[in-house]
Parts: structure tokens; sequence; C-alpha cells
């Protein structure tokens, strides 16, 4: 090998060791520059993900069209059409009415945001949102949907975010037991699968004896995560050497969160 | 000139398939395994370009790479920016030395190549998770941890001699590679 080539080859490396070295608020802010970038490929690629989604359905309507204008369809047959899209639009309607309705009760003030992209990366479980800094969006703040928590945001550039979810083994919650004094630390499994994700609750007594069904909510403590958000439901319990460990459910189905929260304030 | 646009190429390859990996869902089958298809791009860049090029190639991929999949949580980082830029730095090495075999026809060297890093990146990964966490939940070891390792290389098994064959075959003519494996012949 060349002097220079390996002259060249030690620069390299000793700059890679340099980043490494970089402080956490660099490496976010380089982290939030980079998203910037990304930003219009992400959002073009989620609405074409959406369009796809959606083509069976409006490929079907169009069929459904074109036969009408074919063979002159009966009255009849024009009002159940029409029906079944007033059905589509009802059930549209009542998921929004749903999310209107937590956000006005809520006692936080939200942002409303959706899944743009999920579990990018191999070790870390997250989502990326379409909500960054100009709506309000901060790093660590809370992601719920109306039935509880989501995770937390971690990176925030312009207009996206990324969110931890709390089945990563990094987001750990404080959290106390329904109907009980018990509490404990509530985390995610370092690798599990995306389709039946746990959670553990650590740190309760030896004699919890934690029934399925039970309801995990937060407790509030630390800055991250207000109190009372439900978390999950106990599945199983097991006594260790010196504590309890509870396995959970989480309360949101992550295979299908698609719309969801983040609170900015309160009100 | 026509190396530098190949890198060139390459890089803005690899921003693309960064964003294009957001959208292609883990692979159930493999574990939740996830597609990672930059080693097949880097590789190939670092067995067919001259060794400054390669060099620019591990900052520029490395760093892409590093920033697509960052995690800051409570004000640290597990894997910070810069640790791929090494890991493709190394792996640069290796191509670089392989290159004249690569030139005189043995393109499966590039697929070994490419799914050798394919495992190597996240098994490496995984080793400094697992440091990190040592105190809060000591050492972790499950099958699906062995999938979501060997499930990229797997897959880049099959992609790398697709890509090789196709980028060769639209850019073959006017690259130097092409060039430099006739002055070998």
């Amino acid at each position: 090998m060349k002097k220079v080539n390996i002259i060249l080859a030690v620069i390299v490396g000793v700059l890679a060791i340099g980043l490494t070295m970089l402080g956490a608020g660099s490496m976010v802010g380089a982290q939030s520059g980079f998203l910037s970038w990304l930003s219009p490929f992400l959002k073009g690629g989620a609405a074409v993900q959406q369009g796809i989604g959606a083509m069976g359905q409006g490929l079907k309507t169009l069929d459904q069209l074109e036969a009408d204008h074919r063979r002159l369809v009966t009255e009849n047959m024009e009002l159940r059409a029409s029906n079944q899209i007033l059905r589509d639009l009802e059930i549209e309607n009542n998921r929004l009415r749903v999310a209107l309705d937590f956000r006005e009760r809520s006692l936080f003030r939200l942002v409303a945001t959706r899944v743009i992209t999920r579990d990018a990366s191999t070790w870390w479980n997250t989502i990326k949102i379409n909500r960054g800094f100009e709506d309000g969006v901060e790093a660590e703040s809370t992601v719920i949907t109306d039935i509880g928590i989501v995770g937390k945001t971690t990176t925030v550039s312009k207009n996206e975010a990324i969110v931890l979810l709390i089945t990563d083994e990094n987001c750990k919650i404080g959290a106390y037991v329904e109907g009980s004094r018990e509490k404990g630390i509530v985390s995610g499994v370092r690798v599990q699968n995306a389709m039946e994700p746990e959670l553990q609750m650590n740190f309760l007594s030896k004699n919890a004896n934690l029934q399925p069904g039970q309801k995990i909510y937060s407790q509030g403590v630390g800055a991250v995560f207000p109190s009372g958000l439900l978390v999950g439901t106990v599945k199983s319990f097991r006594q260790r050497e010196l504590d309890g460990q509870a396995i959970l459910t989480p309360a949101v189905d992550f295979s299908t969160l698609s719309d969801s929260f983040v609170i900015v304030g309160e009100k | 000139m026509r190396d530098a646009l190949i890198a060139m190429g390459l890089v803005v390859g690899t921003f693309l398939l960064l964003v294009l990996q957001e959208f292609i869902p883990p692979m159930g089958f493999l574990s939740d395994a996830r597609v990672n298809l930059i080693p097949v791009l880097f590789c190939y860049g670092a067995m067919i370009l001259p060794f400054p090029l390669m060099l620019v190639l591990a900052v520029a991929i490395g760093l892409m790479s590093d920033l697509a999949t960052l995690q800051v949580v409570g004000g640290s980082a597990e894997i910070g920016l810069g640790w791929s830029v090494l890991f493709y730095l190394f792996v640069g090495l290796i191509c670089q030395g392989l290159r004249p075999l690569v030139l005189r026809g043995h393109w499966e060297l590039h697929t070994l190549m490419s799914a050798s890093a394919a495992i190597s990146l996240p098994a490496l990964q995984f080793a400094m998770i697992t440091f990190r966490r040592m105190e809060a939940g000591g050492i972790f070891y499950s099958s699906d941890v062995t999938w979501k390792i060997l499930g990229p290389g797997i897959i880049t098994l099959f992609v790398a001699p697709v890509f090789w064959f196709a980028v060769t075959w639209v850019v073959g003519r006017s690259s130097g590679f092409q060039r430099m494996r006739e002055i070998e012949r």
C-alpha cells in the first residue's frame, strides 16, 4: 500500500474516532438536519404508500362506475353504491370524532400527528411522525393515543420527530398498579417480536401477586410522562429472588398505530 | 472524473436507499430482521474505485447510516456518530485488498463481502448495545437476535449479485472498472 494511502486512511480513522466523541447535543443537531433533508422524500414515500393502500378500494369504485355507465344500472344499485360510500364516511367520521373528542377533553395541549415510517432500525423500536419543532414538538415529549402511552420523542427536526416506543428497553416509565399501592418501572424488552410486543414491570414487591388484566398507569415521576396515562395490562406475574416482575401487554396496538398526539403542554 | 461520478452516484444511491429502507417492513419470517442493502453499494464502490474515493465513500456512507439510525435517549447515544465510518473504513480496506481479484472477474467476492458486512454491522451494534446496557439489563440473547443479525446477510446474498451485474452492465462500459478489466486481461 502506498504511503499516501496509509496516511489518508489514518486521517479518516482519526476523524471517525473524533466523531464518536461528539456530545449528544451536536449529534442531535446533526441528525435533525439530516432528517430535514430526508423529510420531503419520507413524506412523498408515505403518501405513495397510503395511495397504494387505498388503490384497491379506489379501483373497485371505478370498476363499479364503469359498469354503471356500460350497463345503465338500475337506481337500486346506485343507491347501494352510495350507501357503501356513506358507510365508509361514517366509519372515518367516527374515528375522527373520537380523536377530536379526546383532544377536547384532554387536560393537555395536544398536537395531532401521523406515523410516517416505523421500525427503521434493527435494535431500537421507533417510529417517525409528521410533526416537528415548527408545530411546537420538543425532544422528550410524551406521545399518546386516546387509549394510552405510545412513547416519547427523541430527535426533533423541523417537520418530523423520532418517537422511541414504550416497547423499547430504553424507554422507562415509573408506573403504578390500578387499585393497589404497587409501583415499579415499566420498560420494553431488548429484542422481541414486533407483532406481539411485551413490556416488563420491574421492582415490584415480591408478594405483589398481580392478576392478569390489572391495569398499569404512569405515575408521573420524572419530567417526561404525566401521571394517570394507561401503559398496559398485566399478562403474568412472577416472583424473583429479591422482587417481583410483571409482564404487560401494551395498551396501544403498535401494529395498527397511525394517528397519535404529542403532549406540548398543559391547558 | 468517471470514478468520481460513480462515487457520487453511489452516495446519492445510498441516500435514496436509506429513504426506501424506511418503507420496507421488517421480515416477519426472519424474526423481524431489517433489510440493509447499504453494504452492497459500499462494497461495490470499495472494490471498483481507487483508494482515496473508497475513503470518501466510507465517510459519506458511514455518516449517513449513523445519522439515519442514531438514537439519543436521555442525553446520551448508545452508538454515536462515526462508528459506521470506522466499520466501513475497515470493510473498505479489505475490499481494496481483494480489488485485483475482483478486476479479474471474481464478482462473487463482492457478494461475500457484502453479506459479511451486512451480518457484521448488526452484530457489532448488538455487542455495543449489550456492553452499554450491561448494568441495566445484563447480557440478553435469544434466537430473535440471531435472525436479526443473519437476516440482512441472507437477503444480501440474493441481492448483491443482481446489483453487481445490473450496475456493471449499466455503467460498466463508461466506467474505469471496465477499462481496468480490459487492461488486466
